[in-house]
């Protein structure tokens, strides 16, 4: 055999597998299926992928390799924050108030329900403030894409990014000001009480407008070439996501304030046309494949009737939410409710703070995690297709689903 | 066959309908809002009328029926407010001009009605393209014949309209280098152009019945010409004027349509002929290319000189007609265009200033939130 020294060594070859490009090349196949036969959103198929390839279902993909893609799934994150902080138009709050209300109570609604579920489950408040709070938040990356999947326009996608935008804000900066009481044990004084969260809020506003103010100047320099004005932002884009990180501020909310602010301070309206094309498309198929490989599957069986319980008390919350204030913001009923639905995609990130605020703290209990990995899955597949109906449903989609 | 009845209207009064864009503020490119737009405005009472279009992007407002200019431009600006209010509300820009300057004409969406899916399917891409954004002016006439002798003496001034109103220099993200690129959009379409040249109703009954017979046409509705007599309006319509940045523009646009009929059907200044359409293609060629500055070649002596200058001398003839009208401050608007320049110029000059499209269509939103 040592003649045939041309041929390949196949076992060393295995184990420098690129993995990540296997997963996107079966991820994007299984996407074109779900939309061409089943008529569905691209990213169910994503999703199934990779819940099927990770290590809870087949195990092609291992922990390590999944460890190895977090900078890829951290850097999906905040381009897709940075691309939904670009659309959103905060003006659009001064000129209608009431919009601002939806937003704050359908926040507030979800989070109660969610948390007065969670307490007659015997969660401990705290655990279950922060299990809550997780909830608030719309999955930015599932809004996005089934908007962009259906270029879909009007008021209920409109309405449905923007509130996604605000109630991800408020989920960050609750969700971390709550993982850090619970770090102190409800030991912390008034002033870390106070200071934290403001810290949050402002130290990522602050950011967000540091890196904006330099984009733009960048810009300007580089004048109307399109592609050196993406890479720059891109660069831009990376390093944010590293300076948020290591100012311990919410990644999320410094790169949806760095998107808006690139927006709003941007008056002569050069950059409106920026967007990540088709590195933004991988990134997402990324993002989605590897969240799902996280899930764990096997635990929803022991979660699925208290998971559902919490699933249709976060709805219920939204809907209460979104419809009170409906006639006043200016929506029809109908396409209120369809806007409900919009909003009920759960972010897969929500998983990676399961997972991290259960291995920290043991009295988060295998009962609890269950509960939320059975809501987050549900959500997972219930969610796009939600929000893909909605969008149909409202007469918005340009293309519906061909 | 069907006749088609000329009903009778108050001589020389007018009325306009504009077609509007809604523009997304995010990046300003056309968005589908008029569904959205139509069903907040239908909870307020307001002047005037407020309708969808063929496309999602489009709405028209029409105005009632005006004997005065100042009555007209209240009801416009009314008209207005209500519009812009919801507007703001759902976030939408609404915008003058005859074209967006840089929407792609494959991203537009046709309204779910049927007469819209109908013509959608006849026209195939053009009635996609056809997503231009014109003004349309009515004038009152006692009858039918006087109403074609209008239509056949008002044709010859129809390159000064064109140039007045001109605000589509850019189409498709291209300076197009026309000032009124809209109206070529328009001349694609079969029936478009100038109406045949019959002097009373009953001999444009007979034309209509031709072509209605032969299954060319359905309704009046299918033509597409620069001036049609609207039976059962009792006016004619003169459909060549880009819609203008302002509506104080596009009454004092009417106003010279309403001084020039007041003109033409009392002092009768002219013989009409087909002659009178030997150079009408010519004029409005250079009057869409060039506006103002444009030549015009008179049909009659054959001279040519300027648009500007030509409508100049037509201002002068109609100064005794504005008054009797009560719209000498619109004609005054109108002798600002011509010294001015026009909606298009002022486009042209945004564009330079910034570079950018996108911001070229957000000043357009401003312009008519703040009129002139």
């Amino acid at each position: 055999m040592s003649d045939l020294f041309f041929l390949p060594d196949l076992t060393s070859a295995a184990a420098q597998l690129p993995w990540y490009a296997l997963l996107v090349l079966a991820a994007a196949l299984a996407g074109e299926a779900a939309q061409r036969w089943l008529r569905l959103p691209r990213l169910l198929g994503w999703i199934a992928v990779g819940g099927a390839l990770g290590p809870h279902a087949l195990g092609l993909l291992d922990p390590e390799a999944l460890d190895a893609l977090q900078p890829v799934l951290d850097l999906a994150l905040g381009v897709v924050l940075f691309e939904l902080g670009q659309r959103v138009d905060l003006s659009w709050l001064r000129r209608n108030p009431w919009l601002l209300g939806t937003s704050v109570l359908e926040s507030t609604l979800a989070f109660a329900a969610m948390f007065a579920v969670l307490l007659a489950l015997e969660a401990s408040p705290l655990l279950a403030a922060v299990a809550a709070a997780i909830g608030i938040s719309t999955a930015p990356a599932v809004v996005l894409s089934v908007t962009r999947d259906l270029r879909a326009q009007g008021q209920v996608t409109e309405r449905a990014l923007l509130l996604t935008a605000l109630n991800c804000a408020y989920a960050y900066v609750a969700v971390s000001v709550l993982l850090a009481w619970l770090a102190r044990e409800y030991a912390a004084d008034w002033r870390v009480i106070v200071l934290h969260p403001l810290y949050l809020i402002f130290g990522s506003l602050a950011l967000a407008a540091a890196f904006a103010g330099a984009a733009l100047g960048l810009l300007r320099l580089l004048g109307r070439r399109r592609d050196a004005q993406f890479l720059c932002v891109f660069a831009l884009v990376v390093l944010a996501v590293w300076a948020a990180a290591t100012l311990n501020l919410p990644v999320a909310l410094a790169l949806l304030g760095f998107g808006a602010a690139i927006r709003m301070l941007d008056r002569r309206r050069l950059f409106v046309s920026l967007d990540f094309g088709r590195i933004g498309a991988i990134l997402l198929i990324l993002l989605f494949a590897i969240l799902a490989a996280r899930l764990e599957w096997e635990l929803v069986p022991a979660g699925i009737v208290a998971g559902g319980v919490l699933v249709a008390a976060r709805f219920a919350g939204k809907a209460l939410g979104v419809l009170a204030l409906a006639p006043l913001a200016g929506l029809p009923l109908r396409k209120a409710s369809l806007l409900a639905f919009a909003l009920t995609p759960m972010s897969g990130v929500a998983l990676v703070l399961v997972h991290d605020t259960a291995r920290l703290y043991p009295q988060f209990g295998p009962a609890l995690a269950a509960i939320l990995v059975a809501a987050i899955a549900m959500l997972e597949l219930l969610g796009p297709l939600f929000a893909h109906f909605a969008l149909v449903r409202a007469g918005e989609a340009a293309d519906e689903g061909r | 066959m069907e006749r088609l009845d000329f009903r009778q209207s108050a001589p020389l009064t007018m009325g306009v309908e504009l077609e509007l864009q809604l523009v997304s503020s995010r990046d300003c490119d056309l968005t589908r809002a008029a569904s959205d737009l139509l069903s907040q405005v239908a909870k307020r009472a307001h002047a005037g009328e407020i309708k969808p279009e063929i496309t999602e992007s489009m709405i028209e407002v029409s105005t009632g029926i005006h004997a005065r200019h100042d009555t007209l431009v209240q009801e416009l600006r009314a008209i207005r407010g209500v519009l812009l209010e919801v507007a703001e509300k759902l976030n939408v820009g609404v915008c003058g001009g005859g074209a967006h300057p840089f929407q792609h004409w494959s991203d537009r969406r046709i309204m779910d009605a049927p007469r819209m899916k109908h013509v959608s399917q006849l026209y195939g891409y053009l009635a996609k393209q056809f997503t231009v954004f014109g003004q349309h002016v009515h004038i009152g006439c006692p009858d039918g014949d006087a109403a074609l002798y209008l239509l056949h003496a008002v044709s010859r001034y129809i390159p000064h309209l064109i140039a007045l109103s001109a605000a589509s220099p850019y189409y498709q993200g291209v300076d197009t280098a026309f000032e009124s690129s809209r109206l070529n959009a328009v001349f694609a379409f079969p029936l478009s152009g100038r109406a045949p040249f019959v002097q009373t109703w009953d001999d444009f009954n007979g034309y209509f019945g031709k072509l209605s017979g032969a299954g060319i046409v359905d309704s009046m509705k299918d033509f597409y010409w620069d001036i049609r007599p609207k039976p059962e309006f009792g006016t004619i319509e003169i459909r060549v004027c880009d819609t203008p940045l302002t509506v104080e523009r596009a009454a004092a646009l009417a106003a010279y349509a309403q001084a020039l009929a007041r003109w033409l059907l009392i002092e009768r200044p002219q013989r009409i002929s087909e002659d009178l359409y030997l150079a009408y293609t010519y004029n409005r060629f250079q009057a869409c290319r060039f506006g103002l500055g444009g030549e015009f070649v008179d049909p009659v002596s054959g001279t040519r000189r300027g648009i500007s200058e030509e409508v100049l001398e037509t201002l002068a003839a109609l100064a005794v007609h504005a008054r009797a009208l009560g719209s000498e401050a619109a004609l005054g608007e109108i002798e600002a265009i011509v010294r001015q320049g026009n909606d298009a110029r002022w486009m042209r000059e945004r564009f330079a200033d910034s570079g950018s499209l996108p911001d070229l269509v957000w000043r357009q939103v401003e312009r008519l939130r703040a009129g002139c």
